[in-house]
């Protein structure tokens, strides 16, 4: 389920860091180019505001800029990149009043007595195609993560959204990767929870039609 | 047996397909025995399917690159300033 980055790739952009560490300003455009979308997109869902998602690519492509004679290739370049466009974003988040996150708890799922299931379970994975990308289903995966606490929904993002691996974001976030599995596996308990609501009764309208 | 909540538990190694041979056959043994689990599966892992393709949608808008390449520029003329 996870893609990492072809071996190409990567060695382009090692070739191109290198190339920027000497001194050559095109790498660097190239380098600015290949991660524009990567850090928007990740502080976009992390702040879910443009200007702050705005900000945050400013700055960190800057820093790529001035600090580059910094990075040491112990990690992986893309890993020091996340690592900046977190902390960043992170600091914008703290500068702003926090919305009380819901008990992750709560929405985990329950057992009887002898550990098996006590809700109703509706399949409704085959019944979110026509729902995808409507302006209401976009709200309410939007609003479900928004409701993540932030270890949980960074793990998310980056394993399950931008499809890094788990041994990547361990190294991004400096944790084990059992601690990796289960935050993403909590986070995606919860988020199904929260999608399921949603869907459960759309498929339920579908089939009284 | 397996009961549910083992079952779930080891849902995030079986969709990996990192799970032993043994568990997986126990797996799919209370899988067989329990349609909600497997609804429960087929849900968690349309969970990431549709936050990934909806959380990947955004863009970089039109105005946020122009005024990015500018302050890129101006930085490369003048580093430091900004
Ligand atoms: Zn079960």
């Amino acid at each position: 389920m996870s893609f990492t980055q072809p071996k190409e790739d990567k060695k382009l952009e090692e070739a191109l860091v290198r190339e920027f560490q000497g001194g050559n300003l095109e790498a660097y455009d190239k380098i600015a180019e290949i991660y524009q979308k990567k850090i928007y997109g990740l502080s976009f869902n992390l702040t879910r505001n443009q200007m702050d998602a705005q900000d945050v690519t400013q700055e960190v492509l800057l820093t790529l800029f001035r600090k580059i004679h910094t990075f040491q290739g112990k990690s992986a370049f893309s890993s020091w990149v996340y690592r900046i466009t977190l902390n960043a974003s992170y600091m914008k988040l703290r500068s702003k009043k926090k919305e009380p996150n819901v008990s992750i708890d709560e929405l985990m799922p329950s057992f009887n007595g002898a550990g098996f299931q006590q809700e109703k379970i509706q399949d409704w994975s085959e019944n979110t195609e026509s729902l995808l990308f409507t302006n209401e289903t976009r709200d309410v995966i939007n609003k479900a993560i928004d409701l993540l606490p932030e270890k949980e929904k960074v793990v998310f993002l980056l394993r399950d959204v931008e499809g890094l691996s788990t041994e990547k974001a361990g190294e991004i976030l400096d944790l084990t990767v059992p601690a990796v599995k289960s935050r993403l596996h909590r986070a995606r308990l919860f988020l199904r929870k929260k999608l399921a609501n949603y869907f459960e009764e759309f498929t339920s309208r579908k089939v009284e039609k | 047996m397996i009961c549910c909540k083992e079952c779930l538990d080891l849902l995030y190694d079986y969709i990996e397909g990192s799970l032993d041979q043994e568990t997986t056959d126990s797996l799919e043994e209370h899988f067989q025995e329990c349609p909600p689990c497997i609804s429960f599966m087929k849900t968690y892992k349309s969970t990431t399917t549709i936050c990934r393709d909806t959380l990947n949608q955004v863009q970089v808008p039109d105005a946020v690159r122009e005024a990015l390449l500018k302050v890129l520029k101006e930085n490369k003329e003048h580093p430091g300033e900004n």
